[in-house]
């Protein structure tokens, strides 16, 4: 189980570090296509916000995977070992509540949501409801960290 | 409860939630959220955190902090920083210190590719490193010069602390980039003459002179930094000019990094998918950050605070200086234990309004900002640029590193003192800015 979350979450991060690509491509073809010949990509800006949204949305996980979201360890690691895992449980447990109202909120949000994009009208309601999703994925690594600090907690006794 | 106090309260669980290593995203998210409601209701808060955070990743400005960072990635693959730093050899190597010298200059020029600092002490500790060693230089002087150059890529544009600045505070990050160019050099080159001087005081830090360079050669050795001039020309220039925006210079330099990297064969799958992975994971950590400092902003601004502190500064009558040098002293302070995004969005939207209600320039502040910001990379006990270079020189303890970044602190305040006496320094180029 956590295995195959943890791979989704994975596969989900580098799939996404690659929509990078399009996004730099995209916008300079624009930039060329406006200087030489005056006419723009219609749509550039909003297809780059949509990108960013998926990349963003496909990496907050990972990121937390591999410890990316930074925190100020330089008090925690001092401290002696129990203390510090029943300091990680409490965080951690901040965390999930913070994250599971985004898991809520962003489903509720991204349900109602009927607004189309200016130019290309692609419905913003798809990539709301990713956030839901990814903020699943977070809640699960945070899960895991709880989990695996408990277990630290049981075996320093 | 007055608003007031519950704002102090949710401030003071910030700085405790984070010192009890939650990250720090989150624990804005939470206080911010848990305030919100106390203030207003529950359901008035709910849907904020799900809200703002799908506004923050879909804000096409922040494109730019991706392409920064990716910048920096295809500019080490491209080898960049192995041609930059031969070439600043071959000019510097005789000078006192000089395999140093050359570290700063090619930092510098890396610098000027490059978004991330983290980025620029890395690749530059696995360059330069070595050749220092090869020459008997003092472990602390080497490894302090290249965590000190290193931070150059903050100031020195493209640079991500002042995307997030311009964006925290609403001010052009175009002007702010420009800004940043001129001071960036004086701080290059101060850190220069400090290596210099401390070199020319204990000429045993740094002994072997290499043996010296014919000027044919040396001329030959500048078409290793043709391709970083020419990017930064094109980048920076199209900024400067107005023919495109900062998130489009980001696109450009990009791709103009990725198709260099592609045509000198250096751009392996594998590399390629280390500089995605890097730009991926700061990317998102620090609109993570920007998403966690936005919902507390939220409630801050309904306890009032930023507004009523503004205010009681300005009734203070102190001298608007002595306000500054307190403003340096606390991101000092704070930058010994944060690093500096987290110490933007955590400090801006309460010192900010201080800095205009103050009559101070909001384009000159940013400079200010991110040269304290630089200094937090290199104080201890968190500098973020000592770690990144002790993870290259695994033997050197960390606090000889601190030891050799220390001298460069100094410069850095030299330079913020010298911008506040002469705010043009700063203001000069994006005042005469076409748009």
């Amino acid at each position: 189980m956590k295995r195959s979350i943890q791979r989704i979450t994975y596969y989900m991060g580098m799939g996404g570090m690659f929509l990078l690509i399009p996004m730099m491509l995209l916008t300079t073809f624009d930039v060329i296509a406006r200087a030489f010949w005056h006419k723009p990509i219609m749509g550039t800006v909003e297809l780059s916000s949509y990108m960013l949204v998926l990349f963003v949305f496909a990496g907050l996980a990972y990121t937390q995977q591999v410890k990316g979201h930074v925190r100020v360890t330089f008090l925690v690691v001092r401290l002696g070992e129990r203390a510090r895992y029943t300091l990680e449980i409490v965080t951690n447990l901040f965390c999930i509540f913070i994250v599971g109202i985004l898991v809520w909120q962003g489903w509720v949000v991204g349900a109602e949501e009927t607004t189309v994009s200016d130019m290309l009208r692609i419905p913003q309601r798809p990539f709301r409801l990713l956030l839901p999703l990814a903020a699943f994925l977070l809640g699960a690594e945070f899960l895991f960290n709880f989990l695996e600090s408990l277990e630290n907690l049981r075996k320093s006794k | 409860m007055n608003p007031i106090v519950v704002g102090v309260i949710g401030t003071l669980l910030v700085f405790l939630l984070l010192f009890l290593g939650m990250p720090i995203a989150f624990a804005l998210m939470f206080v911010g959220f848990v305030g919100l409601s106390y203030l207003s209701s529950v359901e008035a808060a709910l849907p904020v955190v799900a809200r703002t955070f799908y506004e923050v990743a879909a804000h096409y400005p922040y494109t730019v902090i991706p392409l920064f960072i990716v910048m920096g990635g295809f500019a080490g693959s491209a080898g960049l920083t192995r041609e930059l730093y031969n070439t600043f050899d071959k000019w510097f190597r005789r000078l006192p210190g000089g395999l140093g010298v050359a570290t700063i200059a090619a930092c510098a020029g890396f610098a000027a590719v490059s978004g991330s600092s983290v980025a620029t002490a890395a690749t530059m500790a696995t360059v330069a490193l070595p050749e220092m060693r090869r020459f008997g230089y003092a472990p602390r002087l080497a490894t302090g010069c290249i965590a000190a150059g290193g931070t150059l890529g903050f100031l020195i544009p493209p640079s991500i602390g002042f995307v997030v600045y311009g964006m925290l505070t609403e001010q052009s990050v175009g002007k702010l980039l420009i800004a940043g160019m001129i001071p960036g050099l004086i701080l290059a080159a101060a850190y220069i003459a400090i290596v210099i001087v401390k070199v020319r005081l204990h000429p045993e830090l740094a002994p072997a002179s290499p043996e010296p360079v014919a000027w044919r050669e040396r001329i030959r050795a500048l078409s290793g930094i043709w391709e970083t001039l020419l990017i930064f020309i094109v980048v920076m220039g199209g900024i400067y000019v107005g023919i495109f925006t900062p998130t489009e210079a980001g696109a450009v330099g990009a791709t103009l990094l990725f198709v260099t990297a592609l045509m000198k064969g250096r751009l392996s799958w594998t590399t390629l998918i280390d500089a995605l992975k890097e730009a991926m994971r700061v990317s998102v950590m620090v609109l993570t950050l920007v998403a966690g400092a936005n919902v507390f902003s939220y409630f801050l601004a309904l306890t009032t605070i930023p507004v009523q502190v503004a205010t009681w500064v300005a009734e203070m009558e102190l001298s608007r200086y002595l306000i500054l040098a307190i403003i340096v002293v606390i991101y000092l302070f704070l930058g010994c234990f944060l690093d500096a995004i987290s110490m933007m969005v955590l400090t801006l939207p309460v010192i900010f309004p201080v800095i205009l209600n103050l009559g101070f320039d909001p384009i000159w502040f940013g400079v200010i900002a991110v040269l304290m910001m630089e200094a937090g990379l290199i104080t201890p006990p968190m500098g973020l640029n000592i770690f990144t270079v002790a993870g290259v020189a695994k033997e050197t303890p960390v606090e000889e590193i601190f030891r050799g970044a220390a001298p460069f602190l100094l410069s850095i305040f030299v330079i913020v003192i010298l911008i506040t006496i002469y705010p043009q320094l700063a203001l000069f180029l994006p005042g005469k800015m076409l748009r």
